[in-house]
């Protein structure tokens, strides 16, 4: 085809990728809203490695190209994921579009990265130099900056399955079936045997980047509810510290004082 | 890059020997003058350009014609033809649904999309199933009755 590719297996697509200056297409719903188009596109529609789901046990692995449609009727999908996946815009735009789009396109915006950061996610990338895996945090390098090659593919996403039962999740949109989000809040919290066993915490749409500050979710595992509560000024005015928003349609002060009033609610929810 | 872009629209094979970065509702409007695919946005907000494109809801605007590749696409155009569409029709006309028309035949793709997943969805699930599809003139309501009665007289066709 003229400008374009659509590869039937991923070897295929990675040795088109390492032959030319190809820009991956995955459901288009980020890239055709530019009208500029130079590139030429390499359309991952047709391959089936990326559309594989299965769970190995630790982890449930979604291929890169599967839409956020195909996911919200996967049995393996986890109730967090689909409850990100099904107040993402409307049906047509959740039938093309993909997690690995959602990912690479690397606005902080986007809905499902917010889980898979939540989570401590995995990212299976593929180049001519063979396959490496990273965390999601480490592939957001700035502000649509990523740490992908120009020969790479954004091959699978690997989400642990171990904290994902108990979970908090508030997306706060201007109108409902269109708005990428202006502001969301995951957390994952379990308390075993009297003790906070895990929190992990993530904030989209508030900065350049999706925050998830492991560090100061770490003040709180470990201790009972109880000591949880006495250590909740310190843990939020630690987060008051981390969160610098962008200025964007919304305030910069606003977006920052729902982000601490849901992170609040979030420990009220499990008692803390 | 020398094959075409091979594709089923409305039934039929075609071949696009164009740009596979080319929009396909510009692809359709242009070079095959099905012109009841609408331009509202041109960004995926307002619905008014959808087509069932492998079995699912898609906003053409949206879509490159590389991704139709071996694909099948189904338009207003095509899907006149059925009798589902024809329940679809009488619904929309016996409410009177339909005021200037530009939303309604991606409305009318959307209540397909809909009525094929679930064959008796509750309004609520109706409403969602629509909520990409805008209309600026009817407020909704008549819309959603439509779909219901549609579901309902047109038993058995989904
Ligand atoms: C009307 C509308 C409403 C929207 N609402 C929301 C919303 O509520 N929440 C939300 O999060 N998003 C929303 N979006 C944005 C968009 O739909 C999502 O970000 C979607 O996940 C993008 O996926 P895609 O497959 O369409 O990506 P594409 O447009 O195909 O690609 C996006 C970027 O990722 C790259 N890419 C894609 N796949 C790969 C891969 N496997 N490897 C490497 N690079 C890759 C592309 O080259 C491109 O740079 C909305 C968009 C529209 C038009
Ligand atoms: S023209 Fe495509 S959604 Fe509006
Ligand atoms: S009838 Fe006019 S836009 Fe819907």
């Amino acid at each position: 085809m003229v400008n374009g590719y659509a590869p039937i297996s991923l070897r295929e697509a990675l040795e088109l990728m390492a032959a030319h200056k190809l820009t991956p297409y995955a459901g288009g719903t980020d890239l055709m809203i530019e009208e500029k188009r130079e590139d030429s596109f390499l359309f991952l529609h047709k391959i089936p490695e990326l559309k594989q789901v299965s769970d190995d046990g630790e982890y449930i692995r979604f291929g890169a190209a599967c839409t956020f449609t195909e996911l919200l009727e996967h049995s393996l999908t986890p109730a967090l994921l689909k409850e990100a996946l099904s107040r993402i815009a409307a049906p047509a735009i959740r039938d093309e579009g993909t997690i690995g789009g959602n990912i690479a396109n690397g606005s902080a915006k986007a809905d499902s990265a917010l889980i898979f950061f939540v989570a401590d996610a995995q990212l299976k990338l593929a180049g001519a130099g063979g396959e490496r895996l990273l965390p999601i945090k480490d592939f957001y390098l700035g502000r649509k900056r990523l740490d992908r090659r120009p020969d790479e593919l954004l091959v699978e996403v690997l989400l642990p399955k171990k904290w994902l039962g108990s979970y908090y999740y508030q997306k706060i949109g201007a109108r409902k079936a269109l708005a990428i989000s202006r502001l969301s809040f995951a957390g994952l919290l379990t308390i075993e045997d009297g003790k906070i066993a895990h929190c992990a915490t993530a904030f989209g749409a508030v900065s350049d980047v999706i925050i998830r500050r492991a560090d100061i979710d770490a003040m709180l595992i470990g201790k009972t509810p109880a000591e949880g509560k006495a250590a909740k000024a310190a843990y939020l005015a630690a987060f008051n510290e981390a969160i610098i928003p962008i200025r964007g349609r919304v305030s910069a002060e606003y977006r920052k004082t729902v982000c601490l009033n849901l992170l609040g609610d979030f420990l009220e929810r499990f008692g803390i | 890059m020398d094959d075409a872009i091979v594709f089923t629209l409305n039934g039929k094979q075609v071949r696009y020997a164009g740009s596979a970065t080319a929009r396909l509702l510009d692809v359709l409007r242009e070079d095959y003058r099905l012109t009841g695919v609408k331009c509202g946005c041109r960004e995926g907000e307002c619905g008014a350009c959808s087509v069932i494109l492998d079995g699912r809801l898609a906003n053409s605007c949206m879509v490159a014609m590389g991704r139709v590749d071996g694909g099948t696409v189904t338009t207003i155009e095509g899907y006149r033809e059925t009798a589902r569409f024809k329940a679809l029709d009488e619904a929309y006309a016996s409410v009177a649904a339909v005021q200037c028309g530009y939303c309604i035949p991606g409305m009318v793709l959307a209540s397909e999309c809909i009525l094929a997943k679930n064959p008796h969805p509750s309004e609520a699930e109706i409403r969602v199933g629509i909520s990409g599809n805008l209309c600026r003139c009817t407020g909704y309501n008549a819309i959603v009755k439509a779909i219901g009665i549609a579901a309902k007289e047109g038993e058995g066709l989904w």
